[in-house]
């Protein structure tokens, strides 16, 4: 596949100016075994996994009743993805999903974050550039994978091979619009956070292009919004698609 | 890259992006008009009333998303090229 | 921008073995933490609420017990007040007895001096008129 920077590369006007270059599709690749894979995300990637598991680990080493700073931060982090989470599943069910969609959650509200505040442009790579880890489409492909195992797994602790009754529930002719709802879910949802985590980065790159002083700064706070909400509509449609598998096909036009 | 697919690539990325933004924007100005109609009636469902919207607005949104996303892979990676 | 390659994969068994790092770390934890603290709230409230009603009701075992000793002191003063009228009412009345035989006893002695005097008087007035009777009568009789 072709890669190219943007933008009229070569004989460009814009790489005269030192200020900030623009690039897409350039990655560090790393030989592991036969596969080939991007360095970048995964070292960005271990950076927003080693954070979020220091600081739980700092959070929780000694719980207090009363809690007091790192503690309470994360206790506020958790009532949020318990109440999204509870919120989708409903109170029956949704404790043992909780783990999931939180770190759904947590993970790409700071991979999103980090990609917007954290200084990556500081440590230079041979090539391609550290930036959100979202922002490669591997990732959200394998978030949303994910997403669609988890489904599956609670459809089928849940009911077992009943769990496909759900595809030919009301009439038998919408077996292929649902068996198209299976690949269409984790598609719209990768494509949705890459996106928008892209388009993003890009608006922001482009800008500081063009004018490198204070206004791009409306539009970092404005990607900032942005990352944050798409974090929390990742998590809350992957809860809604548990709940969905958890209740059969009823409710289904309920939980979209 | 031969220069009648990237002339192609180029124009079909910008009317792409433009024509994927338009059935979101519509839809975003009704859903957010809708939302200041419910708040004008009860204010003291405001909160409740924002979050939904900013999740809707967060869907429509994505719908332009792909959009963008077709118009960055005909202009960054061209299966065409 | 669309190369998928072994960045998917293991991307996914990071993100798992994330889910249960902070499984373990984090979450499970956290909630048992949080749920014990609403655990000792909810306690300590049940706990402040039964305490209150208890307070509640011996207010109101007081309040009945002071109903009652008030009650039972007043019926003990109305009983003391009874007994004194009583004794009052008996006393007088053995007193009005007692004058009342007194009276009729000097009644009665008035009426025996009465009588005997009466009869002393008779006899005298008998005497007397026998003599009379013989003074007058004496002469007639001799004659």
């Amino acid at each position: 596949m072709h890669h190219s920077s943007l933008l009229l590369d070569s004989q460009n006007w814009f790489n005269t100016l030192p200020l900030a270059s623009l690039e897409v599709g350039q990655h560090l690749f790393w030989q592991i075994g036969g596969l080939k894979v991007h360095g970048q995300v995964l070292i960005t990637s271990w950076v927003v996994i080693g954070l979020l598991v220091l600081v739980s680990v700092l959070a929780t080493r000694n719980v207090e009743r009363v809690p007091s700073g790192l503690q309470n931060l994360m206790e506020y982090a958790l009532e949020f993805v318990r109440d999204l989470t509870k919120n989708q599943i409903g109170e029956k069910e949704y404790r043992p999903w909780v783990p999931f969609v939180g770190t759904l959650f947590l993970f790409i509200f700071i991979s999103n974050w980090s990609g917007a505040l954290f200084p990556w442009k500081l440590i230079s790579l041979p090539e391609g550039e550290l930036a959100a880890p979202t922002n490669d489409i591997n990732t959200t492909v394998a978030l949303a994978l994910c997403t669609s195992l988890a489904y599956f797994y609670a459809g089928f602790r849940k009911k077992g091979l009943g769990y496909f009754r759900k595809y030919i529930e009301p009439t038998p002719v919408l077996l292929p619009i649902a068996i198209l709802e299976d690949f269409t879910k984790p598609l719209s949802l990768s494509f949705r956070l890459f996106g928008n985590i892209l388009a993003d980065e890009l608006v922001v790159a482009v800008l500081v292009l063009l004018v490198p002083l204070i206004v791009p700064l409306p539009v970092m706070l404005l990607g900032l919004f942005t990352s944050g909400i798409q974090a929390l509509v990742f998590a809350t449609l992957a809860g809604a698609y548990i709940h969905e598998a958890l209740e059969g096909h009823g409710d289904e036009e309920e939980a979209h | 890259m031969d220069p009648l697919v990237a002339a192609a690539s180029v124009l079909a990325a910008a009317l792409g992006i433009g024509i994927s933004t338009v059935g979101p924007a519509l839809a975003q100005g009704n859903a957010a008009g809708k939302a200041v109609e419910g708040i004008a009636r009860q204010p003291e469902a405001e909160g409740k009333i924002r979050g939904t919207l900013l999740l809707c607005l967060a869907f429509m949104e994505s719908l332009t998303i792909y959009g963008l996303v077709i118009a960055l892979v005909l202009l960054f990676a061209n299966p065409f090229a | 921008m669309f190369d998928f390659d072994g960045t998917l994969p293991l991307m996914m068994i990071q993100f798992l073995l994330l889910v249960a790092v902070l499984n373990a770390v984090f979450f499970r934890p956290l909630t048992q933490a949080m749920d014990e603290r609403d655990g000792f709230i909810r306690t300590n409230n049940t706990d402040a609420r039964e305490r209150l009603a208890k307070a509640k009701q011996l207010t109101l075992q007081y309040e009945q017990e002071l109903a009652g000793t008030r009650k039972q002191s007043q019926q003990v003063i109305a009983e003391a007040q009874t007994v004194a009228q009583k004794i009052a009412q008996d006393q007088i009345t053995e007193v009005r007895q007692q004058v009342q035989a007194e009276v009729m006893q000097a009644q009665a002695q008035l009426e025996s001096e009465k009588q005997s005097a009466f009869g002393e008087l008779q006899k005298q007035v008998d005497t007397l008129s026998r003599q009379i009777l013989d003074k007058l009568l004496g002469a007639t009789l001799a004659s």
